[in-house]
């Protein structure tokens, strides 16, 4: 019995050879990845002097910024005030998203168009899906100038693709015996849709949309370093002078932004929890 | 509230609908917020949005088409930047990843002083998008493919570490038990009975935030790193043309990623 497990263990596949040799090509990928980016010391050793006055100057936050008060600032101008202008532009464009994603998410389903219209309903939403909300927003600040209404549109555009995947996928896994019994007790359509359907899909779109909220608000927070506004806007405008940034504005504005999307993230959790 | 009596003597009641709770609250916000972010309608060009396109994806300045398609042809360089970015970052990230969700991961090391902080600083990195790791790496070591790879492989390493450890606590922990009770120690019976779950589903994440990073990679170069935003960057003043030939193949780029990536994963699972 021994000696059976022992030859056999002998003959266990010798698949280390084929890891190691898998693993050096993807080390040597990787070093080969670093080719272009001209590193050297002298740029490192800068890099990291840089570093140092980051570090001490970052922690430094400027609460008259942040919250807007002292030298003739008003509320306005502040930090706090950017975050709530963010948090707009996401509630809208999120809103105008989902509204856009139902025909989308009826389209790209298949218990309501049938097989063949629902991939071309797919097919659209994995374009949508794909097209980098960066580049929108870019096209669009270029188009519509630098308004809160460019980023609600890039926003809006962009969530119709991951709405309206998921709205579909819930209304295809719905529970029918609720319309079944509904059948059964004579209800007629705008009935049937009334107490069948809508209680039915509801709390998914609902939970759908708040999470999408949450993604949203984290890339609100990048459109301003493309020209659009929101609260990445001070940031990229407190780093433009690459070769001494103004660190202190910059933390003010990446603690904002902790805060916002820590503070977002546990609501909308929260919500969803009690949704489902 | 309604009260209905049934045939039968029971009554019921209509169960309060909490929507017309929720529906002025919800309302109420829209509104309160929408004051602050006035938007002026007059100042929206959208016949301006169509004259951009135009210029975008037609040849502009005395170029042809052929022009048009031939400067998508000289952009290889950059797309090898990009995805030498993404790959070089996506990489690390998730590599530096796997000890702090090995550490986190309440079911391997029950150390909760330890865990708590080390989950709460991978939120904390989650908060912060590629794009401003990229400004920020910029403003730290100058222009170039380097600040886009560290800041690819920060953004990898905190959603990794997430989704890692949340992968591991949910692992099944008989094998880990078995292997325990025969006489394994914790690094062996580690190795056999949770990496060995773990791995597959390492691989598959792996791929899916080289994906995400490629999306996003896509645009670092405007902020300052290399690869195919730093076309965009150089020509968006006078010619916008190249900057549309630019967006195309981007475009192009992602969707064969996506197209790749769904495929490989398909086949892992």
């Amino acid at each position: 019995m021994n000696e059976r497990v022992q030859t056999t263990f002998a003959k266990r596949p010798r698949t280390w050879i084929a890891n190691l040799i898998l693993t050096l090509c993807i080390v040597g990928l990787v070093v080969y990845s670093f080719t272009g980016s001209q590193i050297n010391y002298n740029s490192l050793a800068q890099a990291g002097i840089k570093f140092n006055t980051m570090i001490n100057e970052i922690v430094d936050i400027n609460w008259g910024y942040f919250f807007g008060y002292g030298d003739g600032a008003s509320f306005n101008d502040g930090i706090v005030f950017k975050m709530l202008e963010t948090i707009a532009m996401t509630l809208f464009g999120t809103l105008i998203g989902a509204v856009l994603a139902l025909p989308f998410g009826f389209l790209a389903s298949e218990n309501v168009v049938g097989k063949k219209w629902c991939k071309v309903g797919e097919t659209i939403l994995v374009l949508i899906r794909v097209f980098p909300e960066l580049i929108l927003a870019f096209i669009l600040v270029k188009g519509l100038g630098m308004t809160p209404l460019t980023v609600i549109f890039t926003i809006g555009i962009h969530s119709i693709g991951m709405l309206g995947k998921l709205f579909a996928e819930s209304i295809d896994n719905m529970d029918r015996s609720s319309l079944e019994a509904l059948d059964s007790v004579g209800a007629n359509a705008w009935q049937k849709v009334r107490y069948g359907i809508i209680p039915n899909i509801m709390p998914e779109l609902t939970s759908v949309t708040l999470y999408r909220f949450d993604i949203n608000l984290r890339s609100a927070t990048i459109f301003g370093l493309v020209g659009a506004g929101g609260i990445g806007l001070p940031l990229s405008l407190a780093l433009t002078n690459t070769a001494d940034p103004a660190w202190e504005m910059a933390g003010t504005v990446l603690l904002a932004i902790v805060i916002m999307v820590l503070v977002v993230d546990f609501l909308s959790g929260y919500l969803r929890k009690k949704l489902v | 509230m309604q009260v209905y009596r049934l045939p039968n003597g029971k009554t019921v009641k209509k169960p309060f609908n909490r929507f017309w709770i929720v529906l002025p609250l919800f309302v109420a916000l829209c509104v309160g917020m929408a004051f602050v972010i006035p938007i002026n309608w007059s100042n929206i060009r959208f016949a301006e949005l169509l004259v951009i396109l135009r210029k975008m994806f037609t040849p502009q300045n005395n170029r042809t088409w052929g022009d048009y398609f031939a400067f998508m042809l000289t952009l290889g360089d950059e797309i090898a930047d990009t995805l030498q970015m993404s790959f070089a970052g996506t990489l690390i990230g998730c590599f530096l990843a796997v000890p702090v969700a090995i550490i986190s991961a309440s079911n391997v090391v029950k150390l909760k002083w330890l865990s708590v902080p080390v989950k709460f600083f991978l939120n904390l990195m989650r908060t912060i998008p590629t794009l401003m790791w990229t400004a920020l790496a910029v403003a730290l070591v100058g222009f170039g493919i380097l600040p886009g790879i560290a800041a690819i492989a920060l953004f990898s390493f905190g959603i990794m570490g997430k989704m890692l450890y949340e992968a591991i606590e949910t692992v099944d922990m008989n094998p880990f038990e078995a292997l325990e009770s025969v006489g394994a120690n914790k690094v062996g019976a580690f190795r056999y009975a949770i990496f060995s779950q773990i791995f597959p589903i390492f691989i598959s994440y792996t791929i899916y935030i080289f994906e995400i990073n490629i999306r996003a990679s896509a645009m670092l170069g405007y902020v300052g790193a290399g690869g195919l935003g730093t076309v965009i960057k150089n020509n968006v003043m006078y010619a916008y043309d190249r900057v549309g030939a630019t967006v195309i193949v981007m475009f192009v780029m992602i969707l064969v990623i996506q197209l790749l990536s769904n495929f490989v994963r398909r086949k892992l699972q």
